[in-house]
């Protein structure tokens, strides 16, 4: 190709090429722009267009884990207000565990017996020790001002959510290969002393078990069963959602119109303004590859 | 000097000697050529360690060592004003006319280059390197060269794919920036007094053996080419942190005699090793440019390179088989390289490298580029702040307080200490043509008994030295400055 060019241009005029070997090139200063300059320029090569409707759906997991977490904290300040007594707690306690192992069941393909036995086993380990450590939790942040636990709380509340895995869940389902990153370890983590502040707050040992045991419950199983759900089938998923969406805004507005404004404020951002907010930004997408990137190796290095 | 159409230049980067590289040797030649067209040239640095205040190396070429620590790779810290008066110092005693900043790393280069431009000094800028446009440091460090290069009169490239990548970057018009390529000083890289036996082929490495110069390409490409070709052997030249893979591979393919680790080697025993090779392999996954090719070239090695960045560029195609960096077509691009070796003569390479490559002609091409920037207009600070604007809507603004905070602080130091106040340099011709027909001196530093003759100018000019030097470092400043001064006197004058 390049002697068809050379040998259209007159001979008295070479063409300029894309070398820097041998000195200045004849008849062109060193700052002479070709018409080839920025040809390679690839732009916006990984760039995905989105689909306003997908971009919907998939925001529905970041709404569903809203409602959940709303939905503890409806609990809490029932627990707290003394509408729910320890003896509802428990039993809501026992029922979702209960519901949690059968949708896992269900959802996941074949879990051998021997693996479930170790599940219940260490399940109830687990309760056990609670049990025992539910007056050490009782007294351990007493002294601290409700203020101060209120707004900690709060706070805590709100990292957790920010750092939360949506796309995924921190507790891993048997086999899975791929460890949880740091951030979603510092959300879990937050959510859990989210949950022992408050426990102070209760009025007997009994509520603080309950309690704890309940927010543990959530916080950490929850992501895994509604990843199950998804996995398992999206319109499930989609179900599952709306009905804790309804239920999440009943419970609120019974407790308080203002926050029950808030709260579908917050969804309606969520699930509609922010999946058009991303596609109309889309367009604004800048990015250039070129010669100049680093060369991207082709192959997994296994140190 | 002072004679018409001859420049007064300083050179700043953070890279120089004793730190070595491929800005560190474009600095230390391209200036040793200009010095022979009968420039001026004063190269300004940071500290290195103990190596701090005034130097001189060979034909006479002055380096300020600024006694500024490096905190990162060789950088100092970022402290925008913090060079102000010690740059304004140095351009007024050495009756500067041009400054003239390397490498896009360098916080000190930027500095400068700001400095210079808020005093109304023409400003050349040569940047060494690539940079993509996706990571975050990426992103920073285009903003940073943005601010630089807004206001720059003249850039310089070293290849074509560096100038794309810079005019992305900055934003620059095309027409104001020049591709000078580096070059290698073929009198030091020559090849071997005798041909090698082609019964064994040895394949060279030399890079810093990390990520970026493509290790992990290498850990790949070795096992695959020694198993096709029985009578290969590898050299590896250089350290790093993917050393240890490497070793792995050499043990868990048991090719502990056919692959040699060399470890580090000095830049001075780059020639020795690279003559007991016939092909020369080149892994980067990045690369402006790249000297090692043209040392090896210029040795008369066959080279084997990744088609990433300027490399292309480089080397006519006779002399070079490019491949894509990935493992397959690298093994297959060897392989053509082993067949090709019979028709390569290192002799005959050698000699076409002396006529591709150059420094005295990358001088001047520089030379065009400094006349250039000299017949620039220079507009007034308002008119330059409007270039700073442009650079983005919060950066813009953030660049023009900067510039107008340094304004106001070169009239203060102007207040402090009048332009006349400051003790300017006598010149000393170190430099006669008697050294004509030796090349480089390679970073040697040598003593010449025009020193002795000037002893008494001199004496004189280290006793004001400290006070002009630092109006503004303080008492410590000042006395560490006098001591590196006199450090300067004893070494010229014992």
């Amino acid at each position: 190709m390049e002697a068809s060019i050379s040998g259209s241009s007159s001979p008295t005029h070479p063409k300029w090429r894309k070398v820097v070997y041998g000195g200045m090139q004849p008849g062109f200063g060193d700052n002479h722009t070709d018409e080839s300059f920025l040809e390679e320029m690839i732009m916006n090569a990984n760039v995905v267009k989105r689909d306003l409707l997908k971009v919907v759906l998939d925001a529905v997991s970041i709404s569903q884990y809203l409602c959940i977490v709303s939905l503890v904290v409806l609990v809490w300040t029932y627990t707290l207000t003394n509408t729910l007594t320890e003896k509802y707690l428990l039993l809501l306690n026992v029922s979702l565990l209960g519901s949690g192992f059968f949708i896992l069941l269900l959802t996941a393909d074949m879990i051998p017996f021997n693996l479930l036995l170790n599940y219940l086993l260490k399940n109830t380990f687990f309760i056990t020790a609670l049990y025992m450590l539910s007056p050490i939790y009782h007294t351990l942040t007493r002294s601290i001002s409700s203020n101060s636990i209120w707004a900690l709380t709060a706070s805590l509340l709100i990292l957790h959510l920010f750092l939360h895995n949506y796309s995924g869940s921190t507790v891993k389902a048997p086999g899975a290969l791929d460890n949880p990153t740091l951030t979603s370890n510092i959300s879990l983590n937050a959510s859990i002393v989210a949950s022992l502040l408050i426990s102070s707050r209760l009025p007997s040992r009994l509520h603080v078990f309950a309690i704890v045991l309940f927010s543990l419950q959530v916080f950490l199983f929850a992501p895994l069963v509604t990843c199950c759900v998804k996995k398992r089938s999206f319109k499930l998923h989609i179900c599952f959602s709306l009905q804790l969406l309804v239920l999440t805004l009943i419970f609120t507005y019974q407790l308080h119109k203002l926050l029950f404004i808030l709260l579908l404020g917050i969804f309606v951002f969520v699930n509609l303004v922010c999946p058009y907010w991303l596609i109309r930004i889309q367009e604004f997408k800048f990015e250039i590859n070129g010669p100049w990137d680093e060369a991207k190796l082709c192959f997994n290095i296994t140190e | 000097m002072g004679e018409p159409g001859k420049h007064r230049i300083l050179m700043v980067s953070d890279f120089f000697y004793p730190n070595f590289g491929g800005v560190e040797n474009h600095i230390y030649y391209l200036s040793q050529c200009l010095i022979k067209e009968g420039h001026k040239v004063v190269v300004m640095t940071h500290a290195y360690q103990n190596r701090s205040g005034v130097r001189y190396m060979t034909n006479g070429l002055k380096v300020y060592y600024v006694p500024w620590k490096p905190f990162l790779m060789q950088n100092t810290l970022p402290t925008f004003f913090g060079t102000l008066s010690i740059t304004r110092t140095i351009l007024i005693r050495e009756k500067i006319s041009m400054v003239h900043g390397h490498q896009a790393f360098s916080t000190l280069c930027h500095e400068a280059l700001m400095h210079a431009r808020t005093m109304g000094y023409k400003v050349v800028f040569t940047d060494h390197s690539l940079y993509g446009f996706s990571d975050v440091g990426s992103i920073h460090m285009n903003k940073v060269l943005q601010f630089t290069l807004a206001d720059v009169t003249q850039a310089i490239c070293v290849s074509h794919t560096s100038k794309e990548n810079t005019v992305l970057r900055s934003g620059l018009p095309p027409e104001k920036v020049y591709v000078i390529p580096n070059a290698v000083d073929t009198a030091m890289f020559t090849p071997a007094p005798e041909r090698l036996s082609r019964d064994e082929i040895v394949i060279v490495v030399i890079s810093r053996l990390v990520y970026r110069k493509g290790t992990d390409l290498l850990v790949e490409v070795i096992p695959e080419v020694c198993r096709l070709h029985p009578n290969v052997r590898f050299i590896v030249g250089g350290d790093g942190p993917k050393r240890v893979r490497l070793e792995e591979m050499r043990e868990k393919h048991s090719l502990q005699d056919r692959v040699d680790m060399l470890g580090a080697v000095p830049h001075a025993k780059v020639r020795s090793v690279l003559i007991t090779g016939h092909i020369f392999l080149n892994s980067s996954l990045t690369e402006a440019f790249c000297i090692a090719i043209l040392e090896a070239a210029s040795c008369g090695l066959l080279t084997v390179s990744t088609r990433v960045g300027g490399v292309p560029e480089v080397l006519p195609d006779d002399m070079v088989v490019l491949a894509a960096p990935d493992p397959t077509t690298m093994v297959h691009a060897i392989t053509r390289a082993i067949y090709m070796l019979p028709q390569i003569d290192p002799q005959d390479m050698h000699n076409r490298m002396k006529k591709l490559y150059s420094w005295p002609d990358v001088a001047r091409r520089t030379e065009i580029v400094y006349n250039r920037a000299l017949k620039c207009s220079n507009p007034p600070l308002l008119d330059r702040l409007s270039r700073y604007l442009t650079c983005g809507t919060w950066a813009g603004k953030l660049f023009c307080i900067v510039m107008i905070v340094n304004f106001l602080l070169w009239r203060l130091l102007q207040l402090w200490q009048p332009d006349k106040d400051v003790e300017v340099v006598p010149d000393i011709q170190l430099w006669k043509s008697q050294h004509e027909e030796t090349p480089f001196g390679y970073f040697t530093i040598q003593t010449q008994s025009g020193i002795r003759l000037h002893r008494r100018k001199w004496f004189r000019m280290v006793l004001i030295a400290p006070r002009t030097i630092f109006g503004g470092l303080g008492t410590y400043g000042m006395l560490k400055w006098f001591f590196l001064f006199g450090a300067e006197h004893q070494y010229l004058c014992g």
